[in-house]
């Protein structure tokens, strides 16, 4: 099939595999598929084939392109380069609904469900199929007849809402097999779902795809892929790595192909370490804002000086993590010293006034105010000290100034101190909260997903700038989703899994693959369980 | 995006690009031609059916500006719809919608011709008394809807709103029944209030109460510019996560700026029952508090706007009466009057936008493609 040769494809190609039984016709073949946002390439000439009745894994980490290559099979994103063949024919959809004409479905990570409305009423919505003329009895009649079909159950009279994520999840699939999908993408379905949850989803998926459908499975956990899955490909920053049959594959293997071997890069100390920890985690628990436990149990000491990363699939309560430190998550047990003073549950601004910086994950929606100038964004955290204001009057001048300072030192390009902050572009808004936060962190710099999106200028200066921070003794706790970032900038990389701290590696202890296993939750007795636990 | 890849195929069009941030005075320009437009449209309306435009318009501006008694008698429509304008005004800062004002508007006066009535003390303490009575009781108006809204997120917009309804009736049972003036079993009021606001030197009708519109808006200028607490709304109102983040209570500022807007509704019911109106009555604002609403929410929350807009909206409604003295219809009045809004409305959506000679957005191309995740 693909004439490329260039890929290190070993499974797509046409050619009988020796287990080929029990495999169905090809029902999509994507060629050459490239995509690039803005300067981004998110596809890069991927290949992907699926065939009748086989649950096929889409495997990557987070930016791996899996999800970009889902939207365009199912129509959302058009390629720039490429084919996609539905049954030996050529298609371009130029929407979802042409897709789905031609049997794709695509189940997205945030549903698109109408709350108040009954599961009958959802099901039924702008569907061709739906008569003109419906009551109640109607819809949940035909409702009652499609789930019996397709044996997926959930009360027809319920509201969304009612409904937990798995069964809201189930609408969702539901739905979008009323309308004819025999290709079903799902998109990380097991991200919201607890682990009871996700074993009912495999159920589902496994009688589908029984019922010859073919079900398409994102996900960047291995143990689920293993368990669910008969063949799986495997995206790495947008390229092809492989397609190859579930069975007999490891998880060691592909961990490597997920997440690379760059076996030359190596954890550097910088500075001094503190005596003591200037951040200190203490057996704290806490819950997602879905009210589900994100983190369990988490012990961890940052000391001034050092880098401490967090490596791990987001999801896996990184994001609870950095928030409990910043006062933007209460704990639900547990304790959180700053330099040995304890701030468990203390306020935002307690936090900033420890001295604790913070780049949040989702800046554009915590770390700044768009709407407003960047000189009040500039000292948005630190508005109240005396430089700055008074209780009756904001000193316009120093403000200015800081504000000056700031854009120059942290080299955020903008027409001046007075533009509104949404007219700047990502990496330079990213910059400006980046160079405030480090400027708050004296102590304790928490820095969350703090290149994500960013060009390589952008990253390299936030990156220079969090170091510049370890340098000067603070304690900094970095949480990416990028493995290559956490390796490269860590003097310490531990490894959250499910909420937990599943590993902890220092200096030459570093092992690439041993992190890339715990990340996709394969726990092996020798999985490096170190100073974290 | 890169949508001019496919531009060679769809062809070049005018089309509207909406812009991140309109310019201010681009938006205060825009609304001044967009009245000026609605003023000349209903001018031609007049024209073709048969009244003299230009002899309308002399009438308008005959019984404003060519008299003092004109002048005073716009001064004292603004009065109160100035007041109201600037209670909706302050938390549009925070983004929060006060359409209660009507209703603080009434039970400030309720709350302050209760005090006028009943308490007998000296005019300098009475006024200051009734003054502190009108505000309590359209801060007390709001104190639900604040509440409900900073703690359980309930729309404060339906609840102002309906509060209107109960103000006014409970008003209306005062003025009809319970305070009801047995003396002069004539009209439908409450007896007269025991102090009066005097009015300005040289003066006929108008009062004093004229000059605090202005001197609040002066006040709250300055407030949302230069105090750590105008900033701190600010912030709550561009965006409340990130407020938070900066260690903002925002749940406070909710309830205080909604208090505080409240309170000037109240305000201004007392100003104009001691100003202008003497005793409660049963429609004792002739939806001033509606008006204010309006100009508030075409300045967009500028307090320069609010003055500006509460301005001409009082001379708008005035020229109604003149009109109505030259034999129009009180329903031709109320659709200039209406016209003149959209025009406004139209100028300050328009400066949002700009007009651009280009090519199209992809056909099918959906709205949320953006950089992946």
């Amino acid at each position: 099939m693909s004439p490329s040769l260039t890929l290190p494809d070993h499974g797509s190609d046409d050619a009988p595999e020796p287990d080929v039984d029990g495999l169905g016709r090809v029902v999509i073949r994507a060629r050459g598929i490239s995509k690039s946002f803005d300067e981004t390439l998110a596809l890069d000439d991927v290949d992907l084939e699926l065939r009748a009745g086989e649950v096929h894994a889409l495997l990557g980490e987070n930016g791996a392109g899996k999800t970009t290559l889902s939207n365009v099979i199912a129509g959302i994103y058009r390629a720039d380069r490429g084919s996609v063949e539905v049954d030996g024919t050529e298609h371009h959809f130029r929407s979802p609904s042409q897709a789905i004409a031609a049997g794709i479905g695509m189940v997205h990570q945030q549903f698109r469900l109408i709350q108040p409305m009954t599961v009958a009423e959802n099901v039924h919505l702008g569907w061709h199929d739906t008569p003109s003329v419906v009551s109640r009895k109607v819809l949940v009649d035909r409702t009652m007849r499609l789930m019996d079909e397709l044996s997926i159950h959930i009360d027809p009279t319920a509201q969304i809402w009612q409904l937990s994520v798995g069964e809201q999840q189930r609408v969702e699939i539901l739905r979008t097999l009323a309308r004819g999908a025999r290709v079903l993408i799902l998109d990380e379905p097991t991200a919201v779902l607890t682990a009871e949850q996700a074993r009912e989803l495999f159920g589902v998926m496994r009688s589908l795809v029984a019922g010859g459908r073919t079900v398409v499975f994102i996900s960047h956990k291995l143990k689920e892929v293993l368990e669910v899955s008969d063949r799986i490909t495997v995206l790495r920053a947008g390229r092809h790595m492989v397609t190859r049959y579930t069975a007999g594959a490891t998880p060691h293997e592909l961990a490597v192909l997920m997440t690379g071997d760059h076996s030359e890069l190596r954890v550097r100390r910088g500075a001094a370490r503190s005596e003591q920890p200037l951040l200190e985690i203490d057996g704290v628990s806490a819950l997602s804002s879905r009210g589900l436990p994100a983190l369990r149990d988490v012990t961890l000491g940052v000391y001034g000086g050092e880098i401490v990363g967090v490596a791990g699939v987001s999801g896996n309560g990184q994001t609870e993590l950095a928030e409990v430190v910043t006062g933007l998550r209460r704990t639900e047990s547990g304790t959180i010293r700053i330099d040995r003073t304890d701030v468990t549950d203390q306020s935002p601004r307690s936090f900033a006034e420890a001295h604790v910086g913070h780049i949040p994950e989702d800046r554009l929606g915590v770390a700044l105010v768009r709407s407003a100038q960047v000189r009040d964004n500039a000292v948005l955290r630190q508005y109240r000290r005396p430089e700055f204001s008074t209780w009756y009057a904001l000193r316009h001048g120093s403000i200015a100034e800081f504000a000056r300072r700031l854009v120059a030192a942290a080299r955020v390009q903008t027409p001046g101190i007075d533009t509104p902050t949404g007219f700047l572009s990502g990496g330079n808004q990213q910059r400006l909260v980046a160079g405030r936060e480090a400027g708050v962190a004296s102590r304790v710099f928490i820095a969350s997903q703090p290149t994500r999106g960013l060009d390589v200028q952008s990253t390299g200066d936030v990156q220079r700038s969090i170091i510049d921070r370890r340098d000067a003794g603070c304690a900094v706790l970095l949480i990416s989703d990028d493995l290559d970032e956490v390796l490269l900038m860590s003097d310490r990389v531990v490894v959250m899994y499910e909420g937990r701290i599943v590993g902890s590696f220092e200096g030459e202890e570093v092992d690439r693959r041993r992190i890339g296993l715990l990340m996709g939750g394969h726990l092996g007795e020798d999985d490096g369980r170190g100073t974290g636990e | 995006m890169s949508a001019a890849r496919w531009a060679g195929t769809e062809g070049r069009r005018l089309r509207l690009e909406r812009r991140l941030l309109a310019n201010p005075r681009r938006a205060a320009i825009l609304r001044v031609i967009g009245a000026a437009v609605a003023l000349l449209v209903s001018g031609l309306i007049l024209e073709l059916t048969g009244r003299s435009a230009p002899f309308l318009a002399g009438e308008v501006v005959d019984s404003t500006f060519g008299s003092r008694f004109g002048l005073e008698e716009t001064a004292l429509i603004a009065t109160p719809i100035l007041l109201a304008a600037i209670a909706v005004a302050i938390p549009l800062r925070m983004r929060l919608w006060n359409i209660g004002v009507e209703g603080q508007f009434y039970m400030g006066a309720w709350a302050s011709a209760g005090v006028g009535i009943f308490l007998d003390a000296p005019r300098p303490v009475l006024l200051i008394s009734m003054a502190a009575a009108g505000a309590l009781g359209g801060a007390a108006w709001i104190l639900l809807p604040a509440i409900a809204r900073a703690w359980w997120g309930v729309n404060e917009i339906i609840t102002t709103l309906l509060l209107n309804f109960v103000a006014i009736l409970w008003v209306g049972w005062f003025s009809i029944d319970i305070w009801r003036d047995r003396a002069a079993a004539v009209i439908q009021a409450t007896p007269l209030v025991g102090a009066t606001l005097p009015t300005f030197p040289g003066a006929t009708i108008l009062h004093v109460g004229f000059v605090l519109p202005f001197v609040l808006a002066v006040v709250f200028w300055y407030v949302f510019r230069g105090t750590r607490w105008g900033y701190e709304v600010d912030m709550a109102g561009g965006n409340p996560r990130a407020a938070e983040f900066a260690g903002i209570n925002v749940r406070r500022r909710i309830v205080t700026v909604m208090l505080l807007s409240g309170a000037i509704g109240g305000l201004a019911g007392m100003v104009h029952l001691s100003g202008a109106t003497f005793r409660l009555q049963q429609t004792i604002s002739s939806s001033y508090g509606l008006s204010g609403f309006i100009v508030a929410a075409l300045a967009g929350a500028s307090f320069i706007g609010v003055v500006a807009g509460g301005v001409f909206i009082a001379l708008l409604l005035h020229s109604g009466i003149a009109l109505q003295g030259a034999g129009l219809s009180v329903y031709i009045v109320v659709a200039v009057y209406g016209l003149v809004l959209v025009g406004i409305a139209v100028g300050e959506v328009a400066a949002r936008y700009r007009l651009v000679f280009g090519s199209p957005a992809r056909a099918g191309s959906p709205a949320e493609e953006r950089a992946p995740p």
